[in-house]
Order: C-alpha cells, then sequence, then structure tokens
C-alpha cells in the first residue's frame, strides 16, 4: 500500500496539470474540469492495480473524466443548457486571465473548435498521445482522428496567426 | 508562425492552468470508491458464507439438537428445535403450509399456518388471543420481513399461555403472526 501511494503520488504530480487541461479543453469549464479530473484520478487510485499497468494511464483519466461528464451531463440535461461557443470563449478569456498565465487568444481559439476536435487537439497535442490511441480513446478511427486534427489546427492557423503577426509588427 | 510554432505555443498552454486539489483528497476519495465496490463482493461472500453454514446446519444438526432426524429439510421451508425449546423457522417459500402446520404441532407449538388470503370460512375456526407484549415474547422476527421469502422466525412455546396458539398468515403483501385461542378446528388443540 504505501509503495502504491507513492506510485500514484508521483503519477498524479506529474500529470494532473496536462490531464486537467485536456478535459478543461474538452468541457469548457475549469471548476468542472477540475472536479471531473479529481474524480477520475480518484478512481484511478482505486483502480491503482489496473490503471498503473494501461498503456497511457493519463489516457485512462481524461478518458473517465470524459464519461463521468457524459454521465453528469446525462444526469442534469434536462437543467443544463448546451453553452453557445461564442459565449463560452469569451468566458474564458475571462476566466483564466485572472490567475493564471495561460494566453487568453489562444484560450478563445480553442474553445471556438467543435467539440470534437477540441477532444483530439487534448489528446494529440496536451497528452501527446499517437493517432491509434487517440482512437482507442474517443472511440473513433485513425483516420477520423487525423482529420479532425487537420482542420483544428487550419482553424487555430486561422484563428490566431494574423493576431500574432499584428503583434510583431506592432 | 508556421505550423510548428503555432503547435509549440498551443502545447505550452498545458501547464499554465494548475490542478489545486490536494493528493491527499483525491487519495481519500479513491478509499470512498474502493470501498464502496467492495461491499456488493462482500454482500456476496457473507452471502456464501450463511449458505454453507445454513446447509450444513441443515445437513447435521449436531450441535443443534432437534426432535427430528438428520437430513430433514424441505426446500421451501425448515424447521429446526433447539435444546431450549425454542423453534426456528425459516421460510423460503411460500408452499405446503399444512407440512409446516403439522411441523410445528410436532414440535410443540399450536399452529395454524395459511399461505395465501385468509379463507373466508364462518364461523371463523381461528379466534384471536388479542395483542400486546405477549406477542413478542411468543415470537421473534430478527429482521424486518418485508413479504418477501426468505422470513425467519423464532417461536417460544414455553410463553404460550395455556390454551393459546400461533398462527401465521403470509401472503404476497403482509406477513401476518397473532395469538390465537387454540382449538381443533384452528391449532390441532
Amino acid at each position: 500500500m504505501g509503495n502504491q501511494r507513492l506510485d500514484f503520488a508521483e503519477f498524479y504530480r506529474e500529470c494532473k496539470d496536462e490531464c486537467l487541461f485536456a478535459v478543461l479543453v474538452s468541457v469548457s469549464d475549469r471548476d468542472a474540469a477540475q472536479e471531473l479530473v479529481a474524480e477520475a484520478f480518484s478512481r484511478a487510485w482505486a483502480s491503482w492495480r489496473t490503471v498503473s499497468r494501461h498503456p497511457a494511464p493519463r489516457a485512462w483519466v481524461v478518458r473517465t473524466a470524459l464519461n463521468a461528464n457524459i454521465s453528469r451531463w446525462r444526469r442534469h440535461r434536462r437543467e443544463v443548457s448546451v453553452p453557445d461557443p461564442g459565449f463560452v470563449a469569451d468566458l474564458a478569456v475571462a476566466d483564466w486571465g485572472a490567475d493564471s498565465s495561460v494566453d487568453p487568444q489562444i484560450m478563445a481559439a480553442l474553445m471556438r473548435l467543435p467539440a470534437r476536435q477540441r477532444q483530439v487537439v487534448a489528446l494529440r497535442l496536451f497528452l501527446d498521445l499517437d493517432t491509434d490511441r487517440t482512437g482507442d480513446v474517443l472511440g473513433i478511427a485513425p483516420g477520423t482522428v487525423q482529420a479532425h486534427l487537420g482542420r483544428a489546427i487550419a482553424a487555430l492557423r486561422e484563428d490566431l496567426t494574423p493576431e500574432r503577426q499584428q503583434e510583431s509588427q506592432s | 508562425m508556421n505550423d510548428n510554432e503555432l503547435l509549440t505555443a498551443v502545447r505550452e498552454q498545458r501547464n499554465k492552468v494548475p490542478m489545486t486539489t490536494p493528493v491527499e483528497q483525491v487519495i481519500s476519495r479513491g478509499r470512498v470508491l474502493r470501498a464502496r465496490r467492495r461491499i456488493p463482493g462482500l454482500a456476496g461472500a457473507l452471502a456464501i458464507a450463511a449458505a454453507a453454514v445454513f446447509a450444513v446446519t441443515a445437513l447435521l444438526p449436531s450441535s443443534h439438537s432437534t426432535s427430528h432426524p438428520p437430513g430433514i429439510q424441505l426446500a421451501a421451508w425448515t424447521v429446526v428445535k433447539h435444546a431450549d425449546g425454542t423453534v426456528h423457522v425459516t421460510i423460503r417459500e411460500l408452499r405446503d403450509p399444512a407440512g409446516l402446520q403439522r411441523r410445528l404441532r410436532a414440535d410443540g407449538v399450536p399452529a395454524s399456518v395459511i399461505f395465501g388470503n385468509t379463507p373466508n370460512v364462518q364461523p371463523n375456526l381461528c379466534q384471536s388471543y388479542g395483542y400486546g407484549e405477549l406477542l413478542g415474547k411468543v415470537v421473534e422476527l430478527p429482521t424486518l420481513p418485508g413479504p418477501q421469502p426468505p422470513i425467519a422466525m423464532t417461536i417460544h412455546p414455553s410463553a404460550l399461555p395455556s390454551g393459546v396458539g400461533v398462527q401465521i398468515i403470509i401472503n404476497q403483501s403482509k406477513i401476518g403472526v397473532h395469538l390465537v385461542i387454540a382449538s381443533q378446528g384452528c391449532t390441532g388443540a
């Protein structure tokens, strides 16, 4: 039990921020993401013997958090409306500018992506999963992962490049 | 900005939103989840153990002296008379009420057993002796029973006043245990 706790604590320390960010980009709500990731890590601890042998334990945590989010949404769907992407983007800028060094323009651009593209970006770019593993986690074909990632990068480029260029020119 | 610079800039964001939940809190919640997950398994193990003990008790009633030869166990119900005179009844299926009634009477309990609805017979063959503390002294129902079997009860015949018997009525909606005035038509004596 002592080693288990040590291993898990190390895993948690190393991966918690990445997992949080991956879930945050997917669910667009910082508090919800924090709760979901904490719950997913708790489940990982409860099944640590299995999770520690998983080929991608971080992906397990993120998948568990996203599943928990789906379950939560199903439970409350009569009470929770689907947020407008533009509103979420504005909220993102307002929310994360104060107490973190996150780039609000990048966050806003990420939030403007469709949900599936955000999930692919989260797993491919923030967790560094390969295409096959990302497809496994999301339950989609590798080719679909590549297509979503390609569209997401194109959208981010279009969204961010003019601002960056303007910044560099000024 | 080329794609590599773009992806680097996007990737750099991933460590800029800190997860603030302490690991102790995560582990504490994990313990709760693990314990909760073990409950069904533990309950199953206890049920198996209880079933094993029950089967051994029923088939080899050595320490619990009964008035019956070993090996008597009906699937529907079991009656075990203990050395102190108490009679333990377990009803698993609502079958053969007449057999259970005979067995209880043989074990010294003037009894009337009805599975199903009370027959509408006039005049009523069983007259109530009344309720009160005495019923609790005569019949113990260890758990609050629902109408679904298995139903277990312990009867203390020594607590029965002379001329008083026990009537057990079980149907889909209720379990009724009453004290009745013993009579040939009701309790057989």
